[in-house]
């Protein structure tokens, strides 16, 4: 199976088993688009130029690189877990208005992590590690600052113990950065491997949404800190992450707002919510499609200007990415990576945090629920029938099961919405490839 | 006329497990296996990244 795009005047094949990305012109591309079944006009095609664009299929065929079988490379199902998402705290100090956590709270009292919990975390964690040496963390909330000291307590406990049983620990936090001061900058220096802060753009972007508990927007405060952070974070990893809603399908101009701050490590992710004046609509694809071809105009004239920087769609590396294991597995929520909130109690990511339906156990009891589990660990591309005649499969491993559950009510149904513009960055990201190895 | 544009490498492992979580990514809520690197190749052509 192979997908034929256009992206402006370049015409692209994507052979999905096995992975490869070629340019032709533009008789190939009909011939090809035909072939795959879109509607596309081939009558104008001489049986020269067919015989001309057959061989250079079959050259392609013979070295694997077209109309490739697909793998049958089975799911990682080590049944190992090998990262936590640490709901240090259930509260926040903004209000935004799209926050899938209930502004923090989770739809139950807000609520603060005990340092005794945490541990209890990192103990599950390594306790259930099996062989795998590097283990992940992931310090989420709410807002993770407001607990700024049991995450330094707990994060020398987790290397304390981490050394007593041979593993290594990676961290991140996710942070709305109010709080964000030399203090806490001099710990994620030393101790995070990655730190997310949320800033959704532009001032009156951000300001409309992420505002205090006081109802002020938050804009001033966070870029400032941000700004100094990023400053101080040398070539260590971070991401400035922003929302976009229905309210700014112009997000583009949000993403190279950021990118003029001086922060070259960008993501921007569509809004998770049902809230009707911010969800995204089918009716919002068509502009969504066009601002994602928007944002890779832009993206790629700041790189020709040497003022490049990094947007996490746009990272589609075909020839160094994820193993083919891999990418049927999907995330690994529910089977390998799993959240803890507040009180101890285990979900299969912080999406499913506080669903009756979805809780595993507690990291005090230690087992897991392992109907739950195996429904999530069985749960990979090859069980989403959706998926079976879609180019993306392999780059996407079926969506995420959350938003499909979410959206879908099953986590093997995957959101359409979610796979359009999941569709279209895959498109972008693959121009962004052929331009930077200059063939495009 | 048709050029590769890109192929992936030759891979001596697979399915080693040692990729990172998808989700400690830059997200949150669209987590994308294709846009993440693997692991072991990223420590193997940079020693640095090995973890000690």
């Amino acid at each position: 199976m192979y997908h034929v795009f256009k992206y402006k005047n370049y015409n692209y094949i994507y052979d999905v088993g096995s992975g490869s990305l070629h340019s032709c012109d533009q008789k190939t591309a009909d011939y090809l688009a035909h072939g795959e079944g879109q509607n596309v006009d081939i009558s104008y095609l001489s049986q020269t130029d067919i015989d001309a664009i057959a061989e250079d299929v079959r050259a392609l065929e013979e070295q694997g690189l077209l109309n490739a079988p697909e793998t049958t490379a089975r799911p990682v199902k080590s049944g190992y877990v090998k990262a936590l998402c640490i709901h240090i705290c259930h509260d926040c100090n903004l209000r935004c208005r799209y926050c899938f956590a209930d502004e923090g709270a989770y739809h139950a009292p807000r609520e603060f992590m005990s340092e005794q919990t945490a541990k209890k975390a990192i103990d599950f964690l390594i306790a259930n590690s099996g062989d795998r040496r590097v283990l992940e963390a992931d310090f989420f909330g709410g807002e993770p600052l407001m607990c700024l000291d049991v995450i330094k307590n707990v994060v020398a406990y987790a290397r304390e113990q981490g050394a007593k049983h041979g593993k290594k620990f990676l961290f991140t936090t996710t942070t709305n950065a109010l709080l964000l001061d030399d203090d806490a900058i001099d710990f994620f220096n030393r101790e995070m491997e990655n730190v997310v802060l949320s800033i959704d753009g532009r001032r009156e972007v951000h300001d409309a949404i992420r505002k205090t508990v006081n109802g002020r927007g938050s804009f001033d405060i966070v870029l400032q800190k941000i700004k100094k952070f990023v400053q101080s974070r040398g070539d260590k990893s971070y991401y400035v992450r922003g929302t976009f809603t229905a309210k700014n399908l112009d997000f583009s101009n949000d993403v190279i707002f950021l990118a003029e701050q001086g922060f070259d490590s960008i993501s921007m992710e569509p809004v998770v919510t049902d809230i009707d004046d911010l969800a995204i609509k089918p009716e919002h694809l068509p502009a969504i499609k066009r601002e994602y071809e928007a944002l890779c105009e832009k993206y790629l004239e700041k790189w020709k200007k040497g003022e490049g920087f990094n947007f996490f769609h746009f990272n589609i590396d075909l020839e160094g990415g994820p193993c083919l294991s891999k990418r049927v597995s999907a995330c690994g929520a529910g089977n390998e990576y799993f959240s803890v909130v507040p009180n101890g109690d285990i979900y299969p990511c912080h999406q499913f945090a506080g669903d009756p339906a979805f809780r595993m156990g507690n990291v005090y009891e230690g087992a897991l629920n392992s109907r739950i589990r195996e429904k999530f660990a069985s749960s990979c591309l090859f069980t989403r029938s959706d998926c079976d005649k879609c180019f993306a499969k392999f780059i996407c491993s079926g969506g995420c099961s959350a938003n499909n559950y979410h959206f879908c009510g099953d986590i093997q149904k995957p959101y359409p919405i979610t796979c359009e513009m999941m569709k279209k960055r895959i498109e972008c990201g693959m121009h962004v490839l052929a331009v930077k190895k200059g063939m495009a | 006329m048709i050029r590769t544009i890109a192929k992936p490498a030759e891979k001596k492992v697979t399915g080693c497990g040692e990729c990172r979580s998808t989700c400690q990514s830059a997200c949150k809520t669209s987590c994308t296996v294709g846009n993440q690197s693997c692991e072991r190749i990223t420590r193997e052509t940079n020693p640095e990244k090995e973890v000690k």
